[in-house]
């Protein structure tokens, strides 16, 4: 019982690094995306003028 | 503009992150439904389907992060340091994992967090160098930092043999190989199975991660390209 414990510790901690790890370059894609469509159309509306 | 990148098809296309997903639901089922346990070490052993896989993954970006950076020595394009970047990253994680995950077994099974013999130090210098490679990565100026870090990567992906060797050459207190281990090595076919097809998820799931990191590194470079024109712009007052 007390190894069962252990496994799912460890089933745990090995999924929630993965789980953590996609969540956080999602996030960093998506922020990314969205600064750099801006400043394109900063740039873009500077070149028009 | 050269610096715009094709952002609107989705890093992970679905027919990649739909069986990814899938192949690792099917694979957790495996784990803790299906696969018998084993006779010495009891339910723990199950560790094993995770371990093991974490570790192929881990060579296997190490691998192509080393090409990625051969092919950027050789033609200077920064598709292949995105690329380099990308499966680089991603041994830190699945490193950590193999080592997370190993040392809890071994709490389990030999009654020690760690120790310090062949195989374990190998895998913490592999997982060392590439925390280092990242580190050097951030700390270097842009217009050399490919090129450094493309050094860096080939000389890690040089420690890779020297883990996947140590339990064949040295004794050490990691059991000895179940696959390929010669004489008297080998598992039941449901382990090996089971094994066989957590690599098999996890290199799909590896392949999901590393082009979302990919699109991630790309725009980041042209976050940066699109800064220093800006900056060129407001010095020439245009």
């Amino acid at each position: 019982m007390e190894n069962l414990n252990w496994l799912f510790y460890a089933y745990g901690i090995g999924v929630g690094l993965l789980f953590v790890y996609i969540f956080q370059i999602s996030r960093r894609e998506a922020v990314l995306r969205r600064r750099i469509a801006d400043l394109q159309a900063t740039v873009e509306e500077h070149w028009k003028k | 503009m050269s610096s715009r990148i094709a952002t609107d098809s989705p890093a992970v296309p679905l027919w990649l992150g739909g069986p990814a997903a899938l192949a690792m639901l099917v694979h957790l089922y495996l784990v803790f439904m299906w696969v018998s346990t084993e006779s010495t070490m009891g339910i723990i052993q199950r560790i094993f389907y995770f371990h093991v896989p974490a570790a192929t993954v881990a060579f296997v970006a190490c691998f192509v992060g080393g090409v990625a950076s051969i092919l950027y020595l050789i033609k200077r394009d920064n598709k292949w340091d995105d690329l380099s970047v990308a499966a680089n990253e991603t041994v830190v994680v699945f490193e950590a994992i193999n080592i997370v995950m190993g040392s809890i077994w071994g709490r389990r099974v030999w009654g020690i967090w760690w120790t310090w013999d062949a195989k374990l130090t190998s895998a913490f210098l592999l997982f060392f160098l590439y925390v280092a490679y990242l580190l050097i990565r951030r700390a270097t100026p842009v217009e050399v930092r490919a090129t450094v870090c493309a050094v860096i990567c080939i000389l890690g992906m040089l420690d890779v043999p020297l883990i996947y060797m140590s339990n064949r050459i040295f004794r050490t207190q990691h059991p000895s190989p179940v696959i390929g281990g010669g004489e008297g090595s080998g598992i039941a076919g449901d382990m090996k199975f089971t094994l066989f097809f957590g690599m098999f998820a996890m290199l799909l799931l590896w392949g999901c991660i590393v082009r979302l990191r990919r699109r991630v590194a790309q725009l980041e470079r042209a976050g940066e390209d699109l800064t220093r024109r800006t900056n060129e712009m407001v010095d020439q007052g245009v």
